[in-house]
């Protein structure tokens, strides 16, 4: 419902530090914002009315456009929606490479969305530097499934190819580097005055709001919630011994640090796999047929669902995606906005929830 | 400059919004138990909240039933946590009142599932109001 209130300042759609657009109206009292609302609708894609009646062939490569920065997990909890339709099994070697390429997916996705942060608020020598570890992940990326995004790497029953042994040398060397880097930026950004002025204490979100907005992945995870990452249902990581990482804090100092800290947890959950990596077949085969799911993955951003119905001949027939970004653009716009006391926290606070308008206008 | 440079009516978007799968089985579920037209709901959904509260609407919705099943009765049965935080239909100091008035039918003798019903229709008043 449309108010008047005495000053009404829209931030967006178009804002330098955004990557892509929406528009916030905040209503504020001099410098203090009292609240915010959010409008969409700059970059609506309709993917889920044109998934409906396509074979899953096709809608596997759809699903991988929802989100240009998360593809990989798009791509997984598609399949393995798909497999768990049909009851496809998964080799051993298969299900470990999928593990290898998410996290990856994950490095790079929690590294871009440090950058945007340190370049918000006026880091740009460390975002650039981030920039830069980047490359390294994405190149590793493309070494292993063939592109940097959008990679269809994974298929109903397996993978698309294998990791040669002398890939999987590179990759841990470049896992030492990247390891290396990040440690050192790490370190500056917790020890950095201006970053801890522009940062702590600003734009909490409390363990109570988190959970009645739903938030999830590292934004609910900096407020005190480990028990929502999805890894932890997932028989993959459970067999790895997988056990999700959590801060107290919440705000946005809280949030940017969980992210590095995930970075470092993918780098060991990438070596565990290399590790333990079994010689065997990487594709098992497998048809998808008919039925109906609900199934979850842990993306980048938290909680990625998927419900789908498909017919015998696998075509979807009714398909809706619930993206983590919904939830937690929702969670920074109610609640972490509440009470900012300065305009210029506005932006920066909205970076840290990681918002992809890409998912959340799906 | 008469209005806004980016106001614009979102009604269409909106609507396009509320009717995808998720949205349309949770509209359809709290209109059947408060006992109010779906159309009438919709609008008022439409008119209430804003667009990126309304995508969100379905994971606040399961949320906030989770939460409610750990509540005691009456707050069990009424749900005003999920139609006043999780789907705020109406506002808490409303919803705090109808649940006052819920436990006083409830001490005077009513029935528990008539002072439940009573208490729903206080909440389907307040919405159609």
């Amino acid at each position: 419902m449309k108010r008047t209130v005495d000053v009404s300042i829209p931030v967006g759609p178009v804002h330098p530090c955004w990557k892509e657009p929406a528009r916030v109206k905040c209503e504020t009292k001099g410098e203090y914002v009292l609240s915010a609302e959010v409008e969409l609708g700059y970059m609506k894609k309709g993917i889920e009315r044109i998934m409906k009646g396509r074979p899953w062939q096709e809608v596997m490569f759809l699903a991988e456009r929802v989100c240009g920065i998360c593809s990989v997990i798009h791509n997984m909890v598609f399949i393995e929606a798909l497999e768990a339709i049909s009851s496809i099994p998964v080799p051993e070697r298969a299900a470990l490479l999928r593990v290898v390429v998410n996290e990856l997916d994950r490095i790079q996705s929690h590294i871009l969305a440090n950058f945007s942060y340190c370049y918000t608020i006026e880091h740009e020598t460390l975002g650039m530097y981030l920039l830069d570890v980047r490359e390294k992940v994405m190149d590793e990326l493309e070494r292993i499934t063939g592109a940097r995004v959008t990679c269809a790497y994974i298929v109903p029953g397996g993978v698309r190819f294998d990791l040669r042994a002398d890939d999987a040398l590179h990759l841990r060397a470049n896992l030492a580097s990247i390891e290396g880097e990040i440690r050192r930026y790490m370190g500056m950004f917790e020890n950095g005055p201006l970053i801890a002025l522009r940062s702590r204490g600003i734009g909490i979100l409390t363990r109570e709001a988190a959970r009645e907005a739903y938030a999830v992945g590292p934004t609910a995870r900096a407020s005190g919630m480990p028990e929502t990452d999805r890894r932890l249902r997932h028989p993959t990581y459970q067999k790895l011994g997988f056990s999700p990482l959590s801060r107290e804090e919440g705000d946005n100092y809280a949030r940017i640090m969980m992210r590095f800290q995930e970075v470092l947890q993918s780098i060991d959950l990438i070596r565990t796999c290399l590790d333990t990596l079994p010689e065997g077949p990487i594709r098992g085969g497998g048809i998808p047929g008919a039925g109906e799911i609900a199934y979850s993955g842990e993306a980048p951003r938290g909680e990625l669902s998927y419900f789908i119905r498909t017919d015998a001949a696998g075509r979807v027939l009714d398909i809706s995606i619930q993206t983590p970004s919904i939830m937690n653009i929702e969670a920074c716009c109610h609640y972490m906005l509440k009470g900012v006391a300065s305009l210029a926290d506005v932006s920066s606070t909205f970076v840290s929830s990681d918002p992809c308008i890409a998912c959340t206008e799906r | 400059m008469s209005g806004y440079l980016y106001e614009k009516d979102l009604t269409s978007m909106k609507y396009a919004i509320l009717t995808s799968t998720r949205h349309d089985r949770m509209v359809r579920e709290i209109a059947a138990e408060l006992g109010i037209p779906q159309l009438r709901l919709r609008r008022y959904i439409m008119n209430r909240f804003d667009m990126l509260l309304m995508e969100n609407l379905p994971a606040r919705y399961e949320q906030g039933k989770r939460l409610v099943e750990e509540a005691p009765s009456p707050e069990r049965d009424l749900r005003p946590h999920l139609y006043s935080r999780a789907v705020p239909l109406i506002a808490e100091e409303e919803m705090d009142h109808i649940l006052s008035r819920v436990r006083e039918l409830m001490e005077n003798g009513t029935p528990r599932d008539d002072a439940v019903s009573a208490g729903r229709a206080l909440i389907r008043e307040a919405i159609m109001r």
